[in-house]
């Protein structure tokens, strides 16, 4: 075959000659062989890394697309909330204003329509009377002292508190029992 | 290594962002909350309850919920500040053996940090359930006048908390970031007005280009730290207890609940007068006395609204000044104002700042969460993540090529985010057509002939075929330097054909600016153009159908038949000559149905004949099935001249 340009055995030969030049620019061979390894690490790295954070965005992205879904009408239901506090009102009066029987009946059956309806889109009504007061579902409005309920427990409520799908949008507003000073 | 998040440590609120694909992104708490209060409680069953949770709780338990620690954090007990919040607060504040400001707690005495500590806590355990990975550094920020003790216990509520500050900011300089002040050439001075909820700091700073690095230094601060948003909402709440009394003769103020009610509605109304020159304020039922139940229903103006508060935003106006005059500066000399906190949403507060310095100040940051989207800006430069976002560039204007009717069919839509490759089949325009034109273009008009010519090539050889058949695959490959390579490719013989065209053949920024104002301008003309373009290829098609099938037909179809279909076509292209739209709508009719009883007759022929269906009865306007990128593949134009 033809001469090989690693051929060691004949000294003299052109072959060795273009090998003695191949030793000095062996030296920078090398050196940019290491520079071009070095930067191939380094975008292997960045491209890992590129890939990575994509993945970590798209699990973001669906993660925000599914909270979208679950709590887009949060704001809509947080200025509906009033109005059932309202109509709750209007009930209240009614039963004990003379000869305001039918009306109260008509706001009452409103009243649960809403109420049913707001349940069906994930709405929950927290009413916790009576319950031990729980900072992360109620609101305290005041401390008052009251022998007769258990100490910390919610003695009045002042303003339903509503949960949307699990996660609080309105905290119920409550009085809480405080035993009396000895 | 993980990513190094932003939390801007508020007096009353607190909110934690991070960078997210080179954006600023502010987290949501599990509340579903983007800030979270600054209240810390220890309850009596050993728990400690940081945010929302606290504030509720605040009414049972005073004395061991602590707020507003940022007060106190740094500070030395007789430290004038923290003599005057003893007062105020019902927390029990002490000395430190070491003569800090500490707190006791349930007997417990605790130094700010620890507390403060607590919210840092929530704060990483918020960016951790968003990231999916553990957060141990942060960049967290402290205001303008915060001295040396105070920055370090903040730096130590944060190792606390088991975050590794990696550096403290200033909060006018977050926000400042926050508004890619320093992406600007040279230098600048900025003025920082921050009206938050419960105080207002004003800040000169002075941003520095230093070796192509940009440097912050604060030159003055001032402001008063006693009024906020919540001042404003007690002025709407006084004015509405005021009036409901006059016309009830019933102090809202003395019933909790109503109070409480009325202090919500304040802030909304606040808020809708922003946007809105007038709103209602609608609480039926607020109390009830012997007479029965109470409604407050009162309308408020922003005229009436302004005259409330007229005094508290002229309250700000001296501070800004004193400031200028410690930093031995002008009006003239503010290169840049932006508005920091909530309230700075009113008109009137807008009005009156610009007015003050004779500009429109920058609002475009939320301004709740600009500080703390600045400290996420200064954690990702930190974290080395933001050079690896300037790699990637996006293409200005769209590429394409040119089609039949000298129209641009797009392949690279404008401002997509290079490297990037795409591909699309073509077809041929004509029967028996043996070569194709890539006529490369970049630009946004519809016309071929008014976008850029980038160059251009043949594919030659093609097997002749009926029109629409051929395959011609044509790649776009924009690689992240620019340089696109444009390649066509007939499927059926696998001969290819390509071009290389550098970035530089493209056009200059003013050039690219000029070309969108121009689509934009001419996006109605553009319209009409291709509705006839894509008019006119349909007409085309159905002519040439029609003929064709006539000729395959032969004598099967009677003499009135050929008439009245040749007759149909020559109108047609006479009307194609014209331009009147609805000319050809009108003629595309009748032809249609001329040649349809003929199709029939066709149709019934093969179904008897079971035979194969004929080729290009269709008109050719659809793909012939198999690649998927043949969606709409359409029609090129040939030169049959140039060989090259």
């Amino acid at each position: 075959m033809a001469q090989d340009q690693n051929n060691h055995d004949n000294p003299d030969t052109p072959a060795d000659q273009a090998e003695a030049g191949t030793q000095d620019t062996g030296e920078a061979t090398a050196e940019a062989e290491q520079a071009g390894a070095a930067e191939i690490a380094e975008l292997k790295d960045q491209v890992l890394r590129s890939l990575a954070e994509m993945e970590n965005v798209k699990r973001r992205a669906s993660r925000d697309i599914e909270n979208a879904h679950k709590f887009a009408v949060e704001k809509l239901l947080s200025d509906l909330f009033p109005v059932v506090d309202s109509l709750e009102k209007a009930v209240e009066t009614a039963e004990q204003t003379e000869g305001a029987q039918p009306i109260a009946e008509g706001v009452a059956l409103s009243l649960k329509l809403f109420v049913d309806t707001l349940a069906k889109s994930g709405v929950e009504q927290i009413d916790p009377l009576g319950e031990p007061f729980d900072p992360q579902v109620h609101e305290a409005m005041t401390m008052v002292p009251n022998p007769a309920a258990e100490p910390n427990s919610v003695m009045d409520v002042m303003q339903k508190g509503y949960l949307l799908n699990g996660r609080l949008v309105r905290a119920a507003k409550v009085i809480v029992a405080k035993a009396p000073d000895a | 290594m993980g990513k190094i998040i932003g939390i801007d440590l508020g007096t009353t609120n607190s909110c934690v962002a991070v960078m997210e694909g080179g954006e600023p992104r502010v987290i949501e708490n599990s509340e579903g909350d983007r800030t979270t209060p600054s209240v810390i409680a220890y309850t009596e069953d050993g728990e400690i309850l940081v945010g929302q949770n606290a504030k509720r709780q605040a009414v049972t338990n005073p004395t061991n919920t602590l707020f507003a620690v940022k007060r106190l954090i740094g500070r030395k007990f007789k430290d004038d500040v923290v003599q005057k919040d003893i007062k105020m607060v019902l927390y029990k504040i002490s000395e430190a053996a070491n003569g800090d400001a500490w707190i006791e707690v349930k007997g417990e005495k605790l130094a700010p940090p620890q507390v403060s500590a607590e919210t840092l806590k929530k704060m990483k355990k918020t960016a951790e359930e968003y990231l999916g990975e553990e957060v141990t550094e942060a960049v967290i920020t402290v205001p303008a006048y915060f001295n040396d003790s105070q920055r370090q216990a903040t730096k130590d509520a944060g190792k606390i908390a088991g975050l590794d500050v990696k550096r403290i900011i200033n909060e006018p300089t977050a926000a400042a970031l926050a508004y890619g002040l320093d992406k600007k050439r040279g230098d600048a001075k900025v003025a920082v007005y921050d009206l938050g909820g419960g105080t207002f700091d004003v800040s000169i700073i002075e941003i520095a280009e230093v070796d192509g690095e940009h440097q912050f230094e604060v030159l003055s601060t001032n402001g008063d730290t006693f009024l906020g948003g919540e001042d404003f909402d007690l002025r709407i709440i006084d004015y509405l207890a005021d009036e409901f009394k006059k016309d009830n003769s019933v102090d809202l103020h003395s019933d909790p609940l109503a109070l409480q009610r009325l202090k919500e509605a304040a802030e909304k109304a606040k808020i809708e007068l922003s946007n809105s020159s007038q709103t209602e304020i609608n609480l039926p039922y607020i109390t009830a006395d012997q007479t029965g139940p109470k409604h407050l229903v009162l309308k408020l103006t922003r005229a009436k609204l302004e005259s409330l508060v007229e005094d508290l935003v002229q309250r700000t106006i001296s501070p800004i000044q004193t400031a200028l005059d410690d930093a031995s500066l002008t009006i003239s000399d503010i290169d840049d104002v932006i508005l920091v906190g909530g309230q700075t949403r009113m008109p009137l507060v807008q009005e009156k700042v610009k007015s003050f310095f004779g500009k429109d100040a920058r609002r475009d940051v939320n301004p709740d969460e600009a500080v703390a989207i600045g400290a996420a800006i200064q954690a990702a430069v930190l974290a080395g993540d933001v050079t690896d976002v300037l790699l990637l560039d996006v293409t200005p204007l769209s590429l394409g090529i040119e089609t039949l009717g000298s129209v641009m069919s797009v392949l690279i839509e404008k401002n997509t985010t290079i490297p990037t490759k795409k591909t699309q089949t073509f077809s041929t325009a004509d029967d028996n057509q043996t070569a194709v034109t890539i006529h490369v273009l970049q630009g946004e008009r519809k016309q071929a002939g008014q976008n850029k010519s980038l160059g251009q090539f043949n594919l030659e050889d093609i097997p002749p075929a009926p029109r629409g058949m051929p395959q011609i695959e044509v790649a776009f490959d924009l690689d992240a330097n620019g340089i696109l390579n444009v390649s066509a490719k007939d499927k059926a013989t696998g001969k290819e054909q390509s071009i290389v065209i550098k970035a530089s053949s493209g056009l200059s920024d003013e050039e690219i600016e000029q070309m969108i104002r121009d689509a934009e301008a001419h996006s109605e003309e553009d319209k009409k153009f291709e509705e006839m373009v894509g008019l006119r290829n349909q007409a085309d098609s159905l002519v040439h159908g029609a003929r064709k099938a006539l000729e395959e037909a032969g004598d099967k179809a009677s003499a009135e038949e050929k008439e009245a279909i040749e007759n149909a076509a020559k109108e047609l292209e006479e009307a194609l000559k014209s331009g009147d739209k609805e000319g050809i709508e009108a003629k595309m009719q009748t032809l249609s149905q001329a040649s349809a009883g003929l199709a029939q007759k066709m149709y019934e022929a093969e179904a008897a004949e079971a035979g194969p269906g004929p080729g290009a009865q269709d008109g050719g306007q659809n793909a012939s099935g198999g690649s998927d990128d043949a969606v709409d593949a359409e029609f090129e134009e040939v030169k049959d001249e140039d060989k090259k």
